[in-house]
């Protein structure tokens, strides 16, 4: 089995393979790696089976708070021998000399020690020398000022005379503090041991192993499937038409026959623009032609201030059909795509603002059948292949379909296009006497279907996290 | 779309027992209905609102028993003319409410879910044929405990009655002012004195039109005679308004009797089916088929049309209630929906279009393509937003503000004059993200105009500790000599308020100011709670890449 080594491998490798046991910290000066490069090749070895390492804990000793002033004044039990060396004190005079906890530790340790006597008198209990030699250094002074030198692993007393005066001074509280520090001992496998740095190919890298998320700068997932549809319409044979956002209600609405008092133009449903009115409509002719279509259709007073009102458009066939209206083709395969507006509250199917885009196919030969036709190779083209149709209402258009398609995700039908063809009511005022069929709807809905989404809302939080992430499922 | 919820077992019983249920289901979104839900016996369907006639059960039947086959053509409407049956109209009614029309419906029997299905399609008929009761409303009574002849007439508004679902009686000021009903449809009838009313031989009030019923006429279980009126300020709408009703009814296994209507303007109505003659051939045509008169005549009857070959040509009956057949398409609807629209295969027309994205499309997916590749990503913002963001948060003048009226959302109810706000927005809402972050976002602006001017403009920003102007300058020259060979340059301004002092430009092309660039002020920053350096840039795009 031949190994692909990254370089921080083969270094570790090449100190071990001279010296069998050293810690991360020893390879690292070794090797002039640093630390955080010695773990993660150490780790990547370990994964390959290449080198065993074993964790343990070493113990070092230094001196705490009382150990500090112990050693810089001697320790409380010997600085009491040395107050009483010349002739006994009372506990109040040596009080004032040992505070507090001292003064108590001092005294237990001298009387445990020998070196004190304490005899009651009448004024009081009084502290005498007892043991002559008491100022001569022992252990405990020695274990002192042995760690004031340096830290020390306890082993190091271990078998001597120092053991136990060592333990009896950490029993006592802040003298000596002990430290643990893992170590990670690392050595080869039998597998590592036999690896010939010599024979590897120097040039080779692990391509195997895992690397770390990049992210992409990109176009807005929204943005892809409309540019992903746009390009499929001109695919199709559609060339592409644009229009302004704000329209006059006559466009949006009177010239689709729409009448004035229909819900769908009362102010909870559409976006009307605050105290602007369009200054040129249309033609004298086609708001004549319009006006009579409306008295003679829906019976009532048009109303000229009323098509007048600014609307943000509803949808996009107020461009199309203006197109239509006044460049009268006899053949034509056009389309509109943008975005629409809805007064309704956001939600999670919801959204004030979407896009649309609408095909229009002029001519004289042209049939429902082929309608559908285009529609199911839009969508064989965007990659949706389960398609069908059924009949729906559309208020401009007669007849009218609605395409339903199966998404696998969701386990059900999506009404997804809708398609008919313009009513003459619309088309013989506006002069068009050629067959127009017209399809077409939202593209969030398409999105979703690719994005995997179920919150429309999604597209527009323009959440950086999800921007970076995000990925086509369809 | 208006919904109507249905029980299967019911719409069975109505259909006939050779269709099973799963027919019926199958069938249901042919006739033009979506299912939005099944719940067991229950389900509930969506109905296009120019087929009013599919608000209750007993329609849908009539409709699925043709497309299934079960029962074909024209159901006959038999309106006896026996029995003294009249309303008169008084002249004051033409100043309020000109027009009213009705039927007596006898022999019949309604059951708890009748009478449901029944006030749904009176709820739907209102809110849209009606027009929110305003242009038509119904009235349905027993006619128990009424004598006839009946009037329409006005009445002052402080005329006493009990109405219905009440038992103590109210003056109609009080109606109007007290009752959801009344301040619901209170306005329709304006400030005028006097309020349409239609009482009995005897001088009991019947309804108060549009508002509200009284409670003497109450139709229950044990409702055996009905008299439905409809009242409305168009007479045509309000006879299309009858129709419907009287079919439902008919499907409900009433018999009719003539209501005479007399007296100002006003008529008895007329149930008359009409004619349309058209020819085979443009059918054929447009749905892309070649189907034979023979085969045409059955598609049509399915769809509870009648029809007959006349020599060449084909005359198809109309029955009244199908008013939303204006003319010759609609028949070629008809005729799609009896073929079956499973039976239409899609068809491939050749076609010699040549098909290409719109200048303005292309140019701006180049700018897309060039600023991904400068490492900036895409944001996209609705065009419809806050004053907050475009104007409070950024201290920008707001003089030439133009908003929407009666907006259901506070997020939304201002046109963007600028894209710059909406991507501090989307650093704002991205501050617990990884820095760099880099934006940018192209799209429509709004401004005042003749009446109104939109252009496309492009707005970039990098927020970073360690961004600086340069860096910007360095995209926003690069993107227009590499995409577009213009050449631009950056001029000192002395102040603005979005952007720090001493560390924003114009920028200038051919001595034209198309933008602005700079490092964003602190104040405008800390406002958006953003705690990093950020600097960008907008540009407007129309006049300088496109028209």
């Amino acid at each position: 089995m031949s190994h692909v080594l990254h370089d921080i491998e083969k270094q570790i490798i090449k100190v071990l393979q001279s010296d069998p046991n050293l810690t991360e910290e020893k390879i690292s000066q070794e090797t002039n790696l640093s630390m955080d490069q010695i773990r993660r090749g150490v780790e990547w070895l370990r994964q390959k089976k290449l080198a065993d390492v074993s964790e343990s804990v070493n113990t070092s000793l230094s001196l705490g708070k009382n150990g500090l002033d112990a050693l810089k004044n001697g320790l409380p039990e010997r600085r009491l021998a040395n107050l009483v060396k010349d002739g006994p004190k009372t506990f109040d005079e040596i009080r004032s000399s040992l505070h507090g906890f001292d003064f108590n530790a001092a005294i237990a340790h001298a009387k445990k020690n020998d070196w004190i006597n304490i005899e009651k008198t009448g004024t009081g209990s009084k502290i005498s020398l007892k043991d002559p030699d008491a100022d001569v250094p022992n252990d405990s002074d020695l274990i002192i000022s042995k760690l004031g030198e340096k830290t020390i692993v306890p082993t190091e007393f271990d078998n001597t005379p120092l053991a136990e005066p060592l333990k009896s001074l950490m029993e006592r509280p802040d003298f000596i503090i002990a430290h643990e520090e893992k170590t990670k001992t690392v050595s080869l496998s039998e597998t590592g041991k036999k690896i010939d740095l010599e024979k590897l190919d120097s040039g080779a890298i692990d391509v195997e192993a895992d690397v770390p998320h990049v992210h992409a700068a990109r176009i807005h997932p929204l943005k892809d499937t409309i540019n992903e549809v746009r390009e499929t319409f001109a695919h199709l044979g559609f060339a592409e038409i644009i229009g302004d956002l704000s329209q006059s209600s006559f466009w949006n609405f009177d010239a689709l026959f729409t009448p004035q008092d229909h819900p769908a133009r009362e102010l909870q449903d559409t976006f009307y623009l605050k105290d602007l009115n369009a200054k040129q409509l249309a033609t004298p002719t086609q708001i004549k032609n319009v006006s009579n279509a409306h008295k003679k259709g829906w019976r009532y007073y048009w109303d000229i201030q009323e098509a007048k009102k600014m609307v943000l458009r509803t949808h996009t066939t107020c461009v199309t059909i203006k197109y239509l209206a006044d460049k009268k083709p006899d053949e034509a395969r056009i389309f509109s795509l943008g975005r629409v507006f809805r007064n309704e509250k956001v939600s999670y199917k919801h959204l004030v603002e979407f896009n649309q885009v609408e095909g229009i196919v002029v001519g004289k030969h042209i049939t429902l059948r082929d309608l559908m036709g285009i529609q199911k190779e839009f969508y064989r083209k965007i990659g949706l292949t389960k398609v069908k149709f059924w009949p729906t209402f559309f208020p401009y258009t007669e007849p009218s379909l609605q395409s339903m398609v199966y998404n696998e995700r969701l386990g059900k039908w999506i009404e997804l296009f809708g398609m008919g063809i313009f009513r003459p009511e619309v088309t013989k005022p506006l002069g068009i006497t050629k067959p127009v069929l017209a399809w077409g709807g939202g593209i969030e809905r398409i999105a979703m279907l690719k994005f995997g989404l179920d919150d429309v809302r999604e597209f527009y939080n323009n959440n950086l996290s999800w921007l970076r992430t995000a990925s086509k499922c369809q | 779309m208006p919904v109507v919820e249905l029980s299967l077992s019911r719409l069975q019983n109505l259909v006939g027992k050779k269709a099973n249920k799963k027919q019926i289901l199958d069938s249901l979104p042919f006739l033009g209905l979506d299912i939005e839900s099944l719940d067991g016996n229950i389900v509930r369907v969506e109905y296009s609102p120019n087929r009013p006639d599919y608000s209750t059960d007993f329609g849908i039947a009539l409709g699925l028993q043709g497309i299934l086959g079960i029962s074909k053509g024209m159901l006959k409407l038999d309106v006896k003319k026996q029995g003294n049956y009249e309303i008169k109209v008084d002249s004051s009614t033409s100043k309020v409410r000109p027009f009213v029309t009705g039927i007596i419906a006898r022999n019949g029997s309604l059951d708890n879910e009748s009478v449901k299905q029944l006030i749904n399609m009176q709820e739907d008929l209102h809110f849209g044929l009606g027009r929110k009761r305003k242009k038509s409303s119904i009235g349905v009574h027993d006619t128990d405990g009424i004598s006839f002849p009946l009037k329409y007439t006005t009445t002052s508004r402080d005329h006493r009655f009990v109405p219905l679902n009440s038992t103590k009686e109210s003056s109609i000021s009080e109606i109007l002012q007290d009752s959801e009903v009344g301040s619901d449809y209170g306005s329709i009838l304006g400030q005028s004195a006097k309020v349409p009313i239609i009482t009995d031989a005897n001088g009991q009030t019947v309804s108060f039109p549009p508002i509200i019923n009284a409670a003497l006429t109450t139709v229950t279980t044990k409702t055996k005679n009905l008299l439905v009126e409809v009242t409305g300020i168009d007479k045509q709408s309000a006879e299309d308004m009858l129709s419907i009703v009287v079919t439902i009814l008919q499907g409900a296994g009433f018999q009719f009797s003539q209501l005479k209507v007399s007296g100002s303007k006003n008529s008895t109505p007329n149930f008359a089916p009409r004619f349309i003659t058209f020819d085979i051939d443009p059918v054929n045509k447009i749905l892309g088929l070649n189907i034979s008169g023979s085969t045409l005549l059955s598609c049509l009857k399915k769809c509870r049309l009648d029809a007959v070959m006349k020599g060449k040509k084909i005359q198809c009956t109309i029955p009244r209630y199908r008013f939303d057949i204006f003319g010759g398409m609609d028949i070629v609807e008809e005729v799609a929906l009896g073929y079956g629209i499973d039976n239409l295969k899609p068809a491939w027309p050749a076609s010699v279009h040549i098909g290409e994205k719109n200048m303005t499309s292309e140019k701006l997916d180049s700018i897309s393509r060039l600023m991904t590749g400068f490492g900036f990503m895409e944001t996209l913002n609705s065009t419809l937003t806050s004053e907050q963001i475009l104007y409070e948060m950024t201290n920008r003048d707001s003089s030439q503000i133009i908003s929407v009226t009666s907006s259901k959302s506070q997020e939304h109810t201002i046109l963007r004059d600028s894209i710059l706000p909406g991507l501090l927005e989307n650093l704002s809402k991205n501050i617990h993200e990884t820095y760099p972050q880099k934006f940018f976002e192209s799209g429509i602006v709004f401004s005042k105009g003749a009446p109104i001017k939109e252009t496309s403009s492009l707005a970039c920003v990098t927020a970073s500790e360690e961004t600086h102007f340069s860096e910007m300058k360095a995209v926003l020259q690069s993107l227009l000599r590499i995409g577009f060979n213009i050449k631009c340059e950056t001029k000192t301004l002395p102040n603005h308020v979005f952007f720090s002092q001493g560390r924003v430009a114009e920028i200038v092309v051919n001595k034209k100011t198309v933008g602005y660039i700079g490092e964003l002020d602190s104040k405008v920053l800390e406002n958006f709670r953003i705690r990093t350096k950020v600097v960008g840039f907008e540009v407007k795009l129309s006049g300088l890449i496109f028209d």
